[in-house]
């Protein structure tokens, strides 16, 4: 989700392929059902497949999925299954090693690479606000609205989470009664948020704001939706049959 | 589900508070790796939706506030977060559809939704790892018996033990969070005096 000006116009300049809401999602989603589809005999093209179409639509995707953090959480998933997965029947450079483990490993590395790659594609793109849009089509009608206000009071509140824990640690904090001091920082958090909510809705309703009467959240197109949508359904059954 | 102009705004803070805790909180306990991090994270998570559900008593709410707070997750420190986020709206489906047995929250069903939601944080990994990353079933397991191993301080050959001593923990924050959230839900509504059917 676009969380900068720099980052969006960034994106956006970078972008070859001008995609609407839809088909980012549809782009993300082919992406997930093919690697979760793969074998071990299909994996490799597969998942250069996927990674291909990525890096054409996001050409920066790459660029944050390879960081150091996230390549410490791949080596603790990929590297263990070399040693301990199956049995030890091969060697190299005098490592011993299984081949049942190492072919998992580069199972979970593609997987790995290409999750983050699509997720990082996405959510790059598409704006929360979007998604909302997207969801209040299936049926949950206002969270458009509720999520504008959720990304409105997030700094807010967050402000007066830290102020009520600040007042509680001036009070005395948690060193007595730690139970207590916990039950009234949530309940004076809560209360501050619940009044808060109520001068919201207030606001609201005097700009005569009414959930029935709106339109969903718009959702951003483009004439290349539909072919992304129809090549990756076209796609997914050709490699699932 | 028909919800008014009040009922959405109540709904986002809930949602707001969910996913501040997830991004604060959330953040600095996996950075310092406390043990149970992932437990005491969905404990204090579903104690706010199951506080939202008793001032929103209508079917869907506790997954609106889920699905608030998962979309809220995405602002977190180091980028996206696929586990935490599949781990916020699992829960929230998890609580959402114990709830919706009966009409008006019960304590009985309170209980049972932060029992169960809590539990989902042991099955996480079996669904997530290997559908995401591929990591195989057994590798997943190995890893929960060694935590648990581990934090326990008992041999690798207690398995069923270890599991069973794992299970009864989840349940039981998962418990203590239902009967605080019920609590502390009844405490807000007089506290704000606000009623249920508002």
């Amino acid at each position: 989700m676009r969380l900068d000006k720099s980052r969006e116009s960034q994106n956006k300049s970078e972008r070859i392929i001008p995609l609407g809401t839809l088909g980012h999602l549809v782009i993300f989603l082919w992406c997930l059902v093919l690697v979760l589809y793969s074998t071990f005999e299909n994996m490799f093209w597969i998942s250069g497949l996927c990674i291909l179409v990525l890096t054409i639509l996001y050409p920066g995707a790459w660029k944050s999925v390879i960081n150091a953090r996230r390549l410490i959480l791949l080596g603790l998933i990929a590297i263990p299954p070399i040693f301990f997965l199956g049995a030890v029947d091969k060697i190299f450079l005098g490592v011993p090693y299984s081949s049942l483990g190492f072919i998992s490993s580069i199972q979970i590395i593609l997987r790995f690479l290409v999750v983050m790659m699509a997720l990082e594609g996405m959510t790059s793109s598409v704006e929360i606000s979007a998604m909302a849009g997207i969801l209040e089509r299936f049926g949950l009608k206002g969270l458009g609205f509720s999520m504008g206000v959720a990304v409105n009071l997030l700094p807010s509140l967050q402000k007066s989470c830290t102020q009520s824990w600040l007042i509680l640690k001036m009070r005395g904090g948690l060193r007595k009664s730690w139970w207590k001091g916990i039950k009234l920082f949530s309940l004076t958090t809560i209360t501050c948020a619940i009044k808060r909510a109520e001068e919201i809705a207030l606001a609201a309703e005097s700009r005569a704001f009414s959930p029935d009467k709106t339109r969903p959240w718009p959702i951003e197109r483009s004439p290349f939706d539909w072919v992304v949508f129809s090549s990756a359904c076209l796609s997914i059954l050709l490699i699932i049959l | 589900m028909k919800l008014s102009t009040k009922n959405l705004v109540i709904l986002a803070v809930f949602g707001t508070l969910w996913g501040i805790s997830e991004i604060t909180l959330g953040t600095a306990l996996k950075t310092l790796n406390i043990p149970l991090s992932g437990v005491l994270l969905s404990a204090i998570g579903l104690m706010i939706a199951l506080i939202g559900r008793i001032f929103i008593p209508k079917k869907g709410s506790t997954l609106f506030i889920g699905i608030i707070a998962t979309l809220l997750k995405l602002f977190s420190l180091g980028g996206v977060v696929i586990g935490p986020m599949i781990g916020i709206i699992s829960e929230a489906i998890v609580a959402e559809v114990v709830l919706s047995l009966t009409g008006k929250p019960r304590q009985g069903t309170m209980i049972l939704a932060g029992s169960l939601g809590v539990l989902w944080v042991l099955v996480q990994p079996f669904v997530t790892n290997p559908l995401l990353f591929g990591r195989a079933v057994f590798v997943v397991w190995e890893k929960l018996i060694l935590n648990g191993s581990q934090l326990l301080g008992l041999g690798n050959k207690a398995v069923f033990l270890i599991l069973g001593i794992m299970i009864c923990i989840h349940l039981a924050i998962g418990v203590i969070a239902g009967i605080v959230s019920w609590n502390l839900g009844h405490t807000l509504q007089k506290r704000v005096g606000m009623s249920s059917e508002e």
